[in-house]
């Protein structure tokens, strides 16, 4: 994949592009984007994929000029009519998938199948999140991987020549997420999520501690005709953990005749 | 120089040994505590404060904290205003309003007004960001908005002080149709404090707007002198106001007619103060609560100038350091009038600091000792240290007070 700086409205933000096929959006997640990552690699053989950083992330610019959800759904919207290929696929990780949500509801024609991967947006009473942004290393990495001790090198957008120390740049992400998912991540998905007229897949790592089971088990009863698929042995992070059964999820949805 | 009584306001029947997961910020439990007994701390706390305005000292200061029993004073205006209508010459000292969790912010010009009409234009009014556990933890500010929201309610704040006809607000944060503050405060516009724990965004506003700046760490001189000498560097720099009475500092004291006196009386007061502070660690530093640029200077001050081992902050937070240890370095200034009043004068000559916000309650301490510690400082400690800075004008103390407090040292000096 190759890595451009481009100018969507005020924001200057870096689009990860690579490969060939049917169009395909790749929005991450509340911690980083992935970079290069080899699940987003391998998408690249079957399709075009688009993965911009979120403004305030990493070297992407623009966060001022989100005051909230609608402005961030607005941004994504300028890249994909920037993008200009029509409506396209979406894939949407963690907070990606609150936006990718967003973005189905109000760029329907723009949308062309939605899948949603552990996604943020709504808040069960009954169930509370735990706080993603107190927790100390060990006790994060218990919540959001299946199996901590077999993962080794999280992909990640961080380069250790322009980014500075690992710490700053998990600090600036982070600070960003805090503009969505601050003190609840709950900015009305619940409302609008009937709204939502493309095909809609949510994938949901089973270990998932960060968003259990049950928020994705909801949210599909909520977007009308939505799709769940549990993957086993899977956190937060089932693109990396179970990235097998996650490709053939996403590529069985995309792929429909 | 001037001096601040000053206390954090804390419950003092808790037990300190440590309990998993205990944090006494944000999540502390109540079930412990007695609401009876949180109102006779009050009550103490208001009587002591008016002894200290007849004792001689020139503010009585009130802070802002949220869902902690280190410090049980959700509203400071609350306690100021217990202040405001039975005291006299001090100042009145908020220290000050988190301006970002009142909603919508003019309720802080109100509020401000309000005190200042009542105790006769004696209000310093100070403009905090709140601590992270405060701000954005109990009350639920995403941290990346924090300063934001700060600057936008304070000037509305200023802005609702100054005008004197409706006006409109369409901000960021909050949309008025009509501004239209009352009451307005006496004092045209008070004297305006901001305290910060040294990011230089901080620095440049209290530079820019020349108010008075606040170093408000309860660690003493060490712990604060990297930060404080860079702010000054920094202030001269860019060639801001150098008057010492421009910067606050808060400092521990324990006084009493020998120094063996001040440890039998002081020494557990000291250590429960300290103790009864343990934050979880998850609550100091939420991302985006301070600057990328702010924590790295932060971390280079501290490494550049280690005066205080990491491992002394932390037996002084465990309670775990001898009376005199925490006085030799820096936590508490402790000892007979003569002894606080020669360690006041270097700290304040250190540091350069011309508002003495001086602590004279400390954790579980009994009325009575504080009484004797307000009335040793008011009458034997203050008048020593009346030539510091007397050269410089005072602008951010308001000046009834400070007229007030010149006649009554005239009328001692003609007593005499």
């Amino acid at each position: 994949m190759k890595i451009s700086r481009e100018k969507i409205g005020n924001a200057e933000v870096r689009v990860w592009r690579g490969g060939k096929g049917a169009p395909l959006l790749y929005l991450h997640g509340f911690e980083q984007h992935p970079g290069a990552a080899p699940f987003l690699e391998k998408l690249c053989e079957t399709f075009e994929v688009c993965a911009p950083e979120s403004p305030g992330f990493g070297q992407s610019s623009g966060l001022d000029e989100m005051h909230d959800l609608l402005d961030m759904a607005l941004h994504i919207r300028a890249v994909v009519e920037g993008w200009d290929r029509g409506a396209v696929n979406v894939i949407g990780h963690s907070l990606g998938g609150m936006f990718a949500a967003e973005l189905a509801v109000i760029a329907p024609h723009l949308t062309k199948r939605l899948v949603l991967v552990d996604p943020f947006g709504l808040w069960l009473d009954d169930e509370p999140l735990p706080d993603p942004f107190i927790q100390a290393p060990d006790a994060l990495a218990k919540l959001k991987w299946h199996d901590p001790a077999t993962v080794k090198d999280e992909p990640s957008a961080f380069d250790q020549t322009t980014d500075g120390s690992r710490h700053t740049f998990r600090t600036i992400n982070l600070s960003a997420a805090t503009k969505y998912l601050w003190p609840i991540p709950d900015r009305g998905l619940a409302r609008r999520a009937r709204y939502i007229q493309a095909p809609t897949l949510i994938v949901h790592g089973e270990s998932d501690g960060l968003i259990p089971l049950r928020y994705s088990d909801e949210l599909a009863k909520l977007i009308p005709g939505a799709e769940m698929r549990r993957l086993r042995d899977a956190g937060h992070y089932p693109m990396i953990e179970a990235e097998e059964p996650f490709l053939d999820a996403v590529q069985s949805f995309f792929l429909v005749p | 120089m001037k001096f601040h009584w000053f206390a954090e306001v804390t419950y003092p029947d808790l037990p300190l040994e440590p309990r998993p997961g205990h944090s006494a910020w944000v999540t502390p439990d109540w079930k412990l505590v007695d609401p009876a007994k949180v109102g006779e701390t009050y009550r103490m706390f208001i009587r002591l404060m008016q002894q200290a305005d007849r004792d001689g000292f020139d503010g009585l200061a009130v802070n802002e904290h949220h869902q902690t029993p280190f410090a049980m004073t959700p509203s400071p205006n609350l306690l100021a205003a217990s202040l405001a209508s039975s005291t006299e010459d001090a100042a009145i000292l908020i220290i000050g309003d988190s301006l970002a969790l009142y909603n919508p912010p003019q309720r802080v010009a109100e509020e401000m007004a309000y005190l200042d009409c009542v105790s006769g234009g004696r209000v310093i009014a100070g403009f905090v960001f709140g601590t992270p556990m405060d701000s954005v933890f109990a009350y639920g500010n995403p941290p990346i908005e924090l300063r934001e929201r700060f600057h936008e309610a304070r000037k509305l704040i200023l802005r609702a002080w100054a005008e004197d006809k409706p006006f409109a607000h369409n901000g960021k944060y909050n949309q008025l149709r009509y501004v239209n503050v009352w009451p307005k405060p006496i004092q045209k516009r008070p004297p305006i404090w901001v305290p910060g724990s040294g990011s230089v965004e901080t620095w440049d506003l209290v530079i820019e707007e020349n108010y008075c700046y606040g170093h408000l760490s309860f660690s003493g001189l060490y712990s604060a002198k990297p930060m404080v000498d860079a702010y000054w560097e920094y202030c001269a720099k860019k060639g801001g106001d150098m008057n010492p009475h421009r910067m606050a500092f808060t400092q521990l004291i324990c006084c009493a007619d020998t120094d063996k006196e001040a440890e039998e009386k002081y020494y557990e007061g000291v250590k429960f103060f300290y103790q009864s502070n343990m934050i979880d660690p998850g609550f100091i530093t939420p991302p985006g609560y301070t600057t990328v640029r702010s924590a790295q200077a932060m971390a280079e001050r501290v490494k550049a100038s280690p005066l205080l081992k990491p491992e002394d902050r932390m037996r002084a937070a465990r309670g775990q350091m001898s009376f005199w240890e925490y006085d030799e370095k820096g936590y508490i200034v402790a000892g007979t009038p003569q002894r606080v009043a020669q360690r006041l004068r270097e700290l304040a000559k250190d540091l350069r600091i011309g508002q003495l916000i001086a602590c004279l309650h400390m954790g579980n301490l009994s009325e009575d000792i504080a009484a004797m510690n307000t009335y040793l400082v008011g009458t034997q400690v203050i008048p020593q240290l009346r030539d510091l800075w007397a050269d410089e004008p005072d602008h951010w103390t308001p000046e009834v007070s400070q007229r007030r407090m010149a006649a009554r040292a005239a009328k001692k000096v003609a007593a005499q």
